[in-house]
């Protein structure tokens, strides 16, 4: 129990201290010169069905809402020199607000960051941070848990597979939070990884399902973006989940949900904030989740049954409240190690960090 | 088990013959002398053409025949650069790649993501039941029993006949082969025109046979592991055929493997088709005789001496 006078010690002489270091070049909020003209730019075309299609959709969303001009840029390849170029047209150009989207940016918009200190940036996936830059990721493993909940109420059996592409954290987390949410529904049920090595295959996507498939897997999870594996699990009666983009069309019957972004929800407060003049990027990189609705899950059909949609509907409120992560301890690795003792949440740094799957999840060796 | 094998087996067309058909088209075209590096580009565009015609007219046979066509006409834009105008080789093909890449993107971009019913495999009742190679022999489409035709054909030709020899002759000196009367660049155009229209029969095969959608990238390299094959096949197309299935074995096993939770390593075992691939091949080569070397002239342009 700290002391409350202590307390207010120390905050009254960060007050002063703060004041005594303010200077010119010390943060304050981001002033934009001039009217926002805003310039997206893709690694490859924005219609991949997937990750920049999501994006594209909140592109259309700002352009609606916003009213400011909007352009957009695509297979602009990800090393340093491209990217710069693009960028430098569209500063020549009077374009003052530049998102990017993709991790393979970081480096390359920092320097532009540095270079045009008057010019916002936001880079989705990203690793840097700045005074005008702020890289965004979601917390797309609370959408997994609830996908998961979901996915184990209708597993026929105790056989569920995920398709993914690399063993990576953004991806691990993913594939845990999603055992962890069947867990919740189906306590004997495992979860088969799959990595198919590469993000866009949809031949290795499709035989990988298959292969699933063969080992009579009843729920196909799919944190990849191609159709094949929704049609093999369509084929073979099995349901299907999706990731990034609603997949329903491409499994009209046996599509369960899929874990959406809405990154409208953070580019429109964002880009609104950078024109107010009240914009000031966070150093660790925004990384909103269901709470601030940038991720959810598509609404669930019929077959799963109405209690699991009232344990689903408690479990999302909990995780809005605050009250409740996919991640609370304890978390225990395939390998039987203690990675969180009970009563503890994983911070964001380890989660960052998370280089292993846990226990209801089966292969994935890495 | 034999369960495990007999699909296993089965699904190895699925990878193998792309790779296959790029790779002996690439053989052809080196043998005659011509380094082609557009593969990637052909079958993008092979793969494109292929899929957006089988889902607007519904008929795959017509979508193959064009990815063909589609694939050989990029191909010949590739020949005219450097047997005509004599580019340099690699750039061009680079070159030629980028615009296939290109074309099959915009065109295409209507069309991604939309399933189509594709090639079906051949319905042979009874024998597609037999244990363990019944799948992989007698359940696969038309195009996996005419890519093993077209390799032995290759092979044929090359090794058998006088026009093979005018082929190889090209590749190896093209200008003795000129002295001798043989028409250096009708030979050459002509091999660069059959690769890219193996090369657009291989896209076509990933896009309406191996998967039954199209998407932007979905050649993912396949072109460049073509290329390699055919160093490591040092120059045969049946080496390349069998390459390629090998390779092709691989991978098919790799998502099987990982399915019932083998708890290797996942990069490790990605890493497996290619340094398998390269053992066996490396072996081959050795154990062979003094066969299997670079075409001598291959990657330079033929000047014609008397020419002004």
């Amino acid at each position: 129990m700290r002391n409350p006078i202590s307390t207010s010690v120390l905050s009254l002489a960060a007050i002063a201290g703060s004041l005594l270091l303010a200077n010119p070049t010390r943060a304050a909020p981001f002033q934009l010169e001039g009217d926002p003209k805003i310039a997206f730019i893709y690694a490859t075309t924005a219609r991949d069905g997937g990750w920049n299609e999501a994006i594209d959709n909140a592109r259309q969303e700002v352009a609606d809402e916003l009213g400011y001009p909007v352009a957009v840029a695509e297979s602009i390849p990800e090393d340093a020199s491209a990217l710069k170029n693009a960028i430098d047209l569209y500063v020549q150009r009077g374009f003052n607000i530049i998102v990017g989207t993709t991790y393979g940016y970081s480096d390359g918009i920092a320097d532009a960051a540095e270079k045009y200190p008057n010019v916002a940036f936001v880079n989705a996936s990203g690793t840097t941070n700045s005074d005008n830059l702020e890289s965004f990721y979601a917390r797309t493993y609370e959408g997994w848990y609830l996908a998961g909940i979901a996915a184990g109420a209708v597993a026929d059996n105790d056989k569920l597979g995920m398709l993914a592409g690399f063993p990576v954290s953004v991806v691990n987390w993913d594939i845990n939070g999603f055992a962890r949410g069947v867990q919740v529904s189906n306590p004997d049920a495992n979860v088969s990884v799959l990595y198919t090595n590469s993000w866009w295959d949809p031949v290795k996507e499709g035989q990988a399902t298959k292969s699933l498939l063969e080992q009579d897997t009843s729920v196909i999870a799919n944190n990849l973006s191609s159709a094949s594996p929704f049609t093999e699990a369509e084929k073979a009666d099995a349901y299907s989940v999706g990731f990034q983009l609603d997949m329903s069309a491409q499994a009209p019957k046996r599509h369960l949900t899929s874990v959406v972004f809405h990154w409208d929800k953070y580019l429109i407060p964002t880009i609104k904030a950078i024109a107010a003049g009240t914009w000031e990027p966070n150093r660790n990189g925004a990384f909103p989740g269901i709470a601030q609705g940038v991720v959810d899950i598509t609404p669930l059909p019929d077959s799963v049954p109405a209690e699991v949609k009232q344990i689903i509907a408690d479990k999302r409120a909990a995780i809005i409240a605050g009250e409740l992560t996919p991640f609370d301890g304890p978390l225990i690795a395939q390998d039987d190690t203690e990675k969180l003792p009970s009563g503890e949440s994983l911070s964001d740094e380890q989660l960052w960090a998370m280089d292993y799957l846990i226990q209801g999840t089966v292969g994935g060796g890495q | 088990m034999e369960q495990f094998i007999t699909s296993w087996l089965g699904s190895t067309p699925a990878f193998a013959i792309p790779l296959a058909l790029a790779s002996m088209g690439l053989v052809l075209c080196e043998r005659a002398g011509v380094l082609n590096m557009g593969a990637e580009g052909y079958m993008a565009l092979g793969a494109m053409t292929a899929a957006v015609l089988t889902l607007t007219l519904g008929n795959p046979a017509i979508g193959i025949i064009c990815a063909v066509l589609a694939g050989a006409a990029l191909a010949l834009l590739f020949g005219f650069a450097v047997v005509i105008m004599r580019c340099e080789q690699i750039l061009a093909g680079l070159a030629t790649m980028a615009v296939g890449l290109g074309i099959a993107g915009v065109v295409g971009r209507p069309y991604v993501h939309k399933s189509f019913a594709g090639l079906q495999p051949l319905d042979l009742p009874v024998l597609d039941r037999i244990p363990l190679i019944g799948r992989l022999v007698f359940n696969q489409d038309i195009l996996v029993y005419l890519t093993v035709l077209i390799g032995v054909a290759l092979w044929l030709l090359l090794e058998r006949t006088r026009a093979g020899l005018k082929i190889r002759a090209v590749g190896e000196d093209p200008a003795s082969a000129d002295v001798a009367g043989v028409q250096v660049q009708v030979q050459q155009l002509v091999a660069i025109t059959a690769s890219g229209a193996l090369c657009g029969l291989a896209g076509a095969y990933l896009s309406v046979a191996s998967s039954s959608i199209w998407v932007e990238n979905m050649v993912a390299g396949r072109g460049w592991i073509a290329l390699a094959l055919v160093v490591f096949a040092r120059w045969d197309p049946l080496k390349a055929l069998a390459g390629a299935f090998l390779f092709g074995a691989i991978e098919a096993l790799l998502p099987r493997l990982q399915a019932i939770g083998v708890p290797a390593p996942t990069y490790l075992m990605n890493m497996l088709p290619y340094l398998f691939t390269i053992a066996v091949l490396l072996v081959a080569a050795w154990s062979g005789s003094k066969k299997g070397m670079a075409p001598a002239a291959l990657g330079k342009p033929y000047v014609r001496q008397d020419r002004h």
